[in-house]
């Protein structure tokens, strides 16, 4: 590939790094897995990148589904095949201060979503990120009435957790 | 609380995240231009060869049939192996088929649902072939004897031999697949799990759940 699209690529995973950050975060358990994870998205990301159509969608819906794709799979995946190719105390991703500065509400967020199975996760995630009904079945491959459906359902079902969590 | 707050607090967060974010460059830049491989090139890599042997293998065995027309158990024999090495060459397109039709840039349900099918296809591949291959060996060795060494296993070796060559082949397809179903739920390791059926049952109960989730409205 010309290295000006790899520049362009390199830019374009940087400006939005959250999305793989994010994703990593809610799919995988512990700070190796996530590496792992984060790699191969950003392999699949690379090897998918000549598809992206810029008059399609935007770089962020499109990276969503690349990303969301590799994490499901990954997640559903018994044996992790990629591992220790991060050498020991080097990762890809720095967060200033990641351990202490969860809030308690955030960590309430990360529990509910811990406790969706892969393809709500996946929902959820584009929900709390703004995303309308429509870009999220777009995303998804589901209609919009069918993601509003969830939606209400996911509302009710948290409902009745965090009151049975004030109630505990 | 509701879902509504909770969006407000997690694109707080995002803010925040934007800011103390820090993407390691050359992890992301040796991730994609390094040598790791992607399972699914691996995978059609794999059945590529795969193919192609079996391929020799039919070829090779048409020819056989050809040169051992006269001798019908001969002939009988290849043909018999021969039907099971083109009902796995059919398995094998069909993975590949399925493997080439995945893009992941495509709707997470459709292409996870390709995926999951793709996985069913070759835990059922690899099933057929493991439970098999007990049956399988004496026509091989038959083919294998008259082909490399102009051996006529029917004529050179005791009947009873024969005989108890292909019951031992015959009984070793139940006793093997209940061993494996016994034993196969504490298998760790992959191959063992996709014989015994847990694998096949997991993927198959994951098509149902993405089903549901794209009926459901």
């Amino acid at each position: 590939m010309p290295v000006n699209d790899q520049q362009k690529f390199e830019t374009l995973v940087e400006n939005h790094k959250k999305i793989l950050y994010k994703i990593c975060r809610l799919y995988c358990r512990n700070a190796e897995d996530r590496e792992d994870l984060g790699q191969q998205t950003v392999i699949q990301l690379w090897e998918s990148f000549p598809s992206f159509d810029e008059g399609r969608c935007t770089f962020a819906t499109w990276m969503y589904r690349v990303s969301l794709n590799v994490a499901i799979s990954w997640y559903r995946r018994e044996v992790v095949r990629l591992r220790h190719i991060v050498p020991a105390g080097e990762h890809m991703f720095h967060i200033a201060g990641e351990s202490d500065g969860q809030s308690d509400e955030l960590r309430l967020i990360h529990q509910f979503i811990g406790k969706l199975d892969e393809l709500h996760k996946a929902l959820m995630l584009l929900y709390l990120d703004g995303y309308s009904n429509r870009e999220i079945g777009e995303v998804l491959g589901i209609t919009e009435t069918n993601v509003t459906t969830k939606i209400s359902r996911l509302k009710k079902t948290m409902r009745q957790e965090f009151t049975s969590t004030e109630r505990a | 609380m509701e879902l509504e707050e909770l969006k407000q607090i997690w694109q707080e967060q995002d803010r925040k995240l934007e800011i103390s974010l820090r993407l390691n460059r050359r992890i992301l830049y040796e991730s994609y231009t390094g040598h790791a491989r992607w399972a699914l090139r691996r995978l059609a890599l794999a059945l590529g060869v795969g193919a192609l042997g079996l391929l020799a293998v039919i070829v090779f065995l048409g020819a056989f049939i050809h040169n051992n027309l006269h001798v019908a158990r001969m002939a009988a024999t290849a043909a018999l192996v021969d039907v099971f090495a083109i009902v796995a060459l059919g398995a094998v397109f069909r993975q590949i088929a399925l493997a080439l039709r995945i893009n992941y840039f495509e709707p997470v349900a459709g292409i996870q649902k390709s995926l999951e099918q793709l996985r069913q296809a070759r835990i059922r591949y690899v099933q057929s072939v493991c439970i098999m291959a007990p049956l399988l060996w004496f026509p091989l060795f038959v083919v294998w004897m008259q082909a490399a060494f102009r051996v006529d296993v029917y004529s050179t070796f005791d009947v009873k031999w024969i005989v108890t060559n292909v019951a031992f082949g015959l009984a070793a397809i139940p006793v093997g697949y209940g061993l494996l179903r016994k034993l196969g739920h504490r298998a760790n390791a992959r191959l063992l799990r996709d014989i015994a059926g847990y694998n096949l049952n997991a993927a198959s109960a994951f098509l149902a759940r993405l089903d549901e989730f794209e009926r459901e409205a």
